[in-house]
């Protein structure tokens, strides 16, 4: 005589069936999102929560998910809107002050206006410490920031950006100009401050 | 295949970069940088930033981290 477990072993087998789609599917990608919930939350024990609290949102969200469309692109937006909703109001905001008059090409004529030969250049910024370039990143205002992060660190094109934040392309394009150019200017105040440069 | 000013292609140079032009706007850019220094040399500068900012800023997720997600999701499956 079955168990009363199981009345019923098509829903048990569908829900069986779900959860390996998602640990073969969507938990090999858990290992690649530390950086990405380190940079928003600023500290590590927060990320540890922020990724665990995406990825269970994610476990029972995922018989929404479409199989076959973007996997990553979903489970980061789901930490994005996490974070948004339950990490950011903890936080201040970082200063926004100036980050829109940092000329195009600054880091580049800083650099030039030292004297720093091409070689040199690549040389000095790579000298940072990870912490520093760590830093200046996290320390961007929150747009430019999950802009820049989603590209230039985890390597999202425009497009799936767009998707991620849920913002015309445009917008993307143009916090990412804006963010990459914030992002230079503080990288240039690290150089300094560390000697990197005369002054 | 037309040519393509400096100015244009240091106001693209981000996009194309980023692998985010057109086939046929992107070799135009790459024909253009072989033949100019100066514009080869801030391409060039940018996309060494590009690829310091991305491994100085990536790091993998803890393996305790992982583990307990793991857990997580399990106990989440089974008590459901």
């Amino acid at each position: 005589m079955p168990s009363r477990c199981d009345v019923e072993p098509e829903a048990k087998r569908a829900k069986t069936e779900l959860t390996e789609r998602f640990e073969r599917d969507a938990l090999p990608l858990l290992p690649g999102m530390y950086s990405a919930a380190f940079r928003l939350t600023r500290n590590a024990s927060d990320a540890e929560d922020l990724l665990q609290e995406t990825f269970l949102r994610a476990y029972r969200g995922f018989h929404q998910f479409q199989e076959g469309t973007n996997l990553k692109a979903w489970l980061y937006r789901i930490l994005t809107n996490t974070f948004i909703n339950s990490y950011r109001k903890k936080q201040r905001e970082p200063l926004t002050i100036s980050d829109d008059e940092v000329e195009d090409w600054y880091l580049y004529s800083k650099m030039r206006e030292e004297g720093l030969e091409p070689s040199a250049e690549a040389t000095v910024l790579e000298s940072l410490p990870d912490e520093d370039v760590q830093e200046a990143l996290s320390s961007l205002p929150e747009q430019f920031r999950v802009a820049v992060l989603l590209a230039d660190v985890e390597g999202f094109s425009y497009k799936e950006i767009a998707e991620i934040t849920a913002v015309p392309i445009g917008t993307v394009m143009s916090r990412l100009h804006r963010g990459r150019k914030a992002l230079e200017r503080r990288l240039w105040d690290v150089v300094r401050e560390r000697g990197l440069v005369r002054d | 295949m037309s040519e393509i000013s400096c100015d244009e292609v240091l106001h693209e140079i981000e996009h194309y970069l980023h692998g985010e032009l057109g086939q046929q706007q992107s070799s135009r850019l790459a024909t253009h940088l072989e033949g100019c220094g100066p514009c080869f040399e801030r391409a060039e500068f940018q996309r060494k930033l590009k690829e310091i900012v991305r491994d100085k800023c990536r790091c993998e997720t803890p393996e305790h981290v992982v583990l307990r997600i793991q857990q997580a999701i399990r106990l989440e499956g089974e008590f459901e």
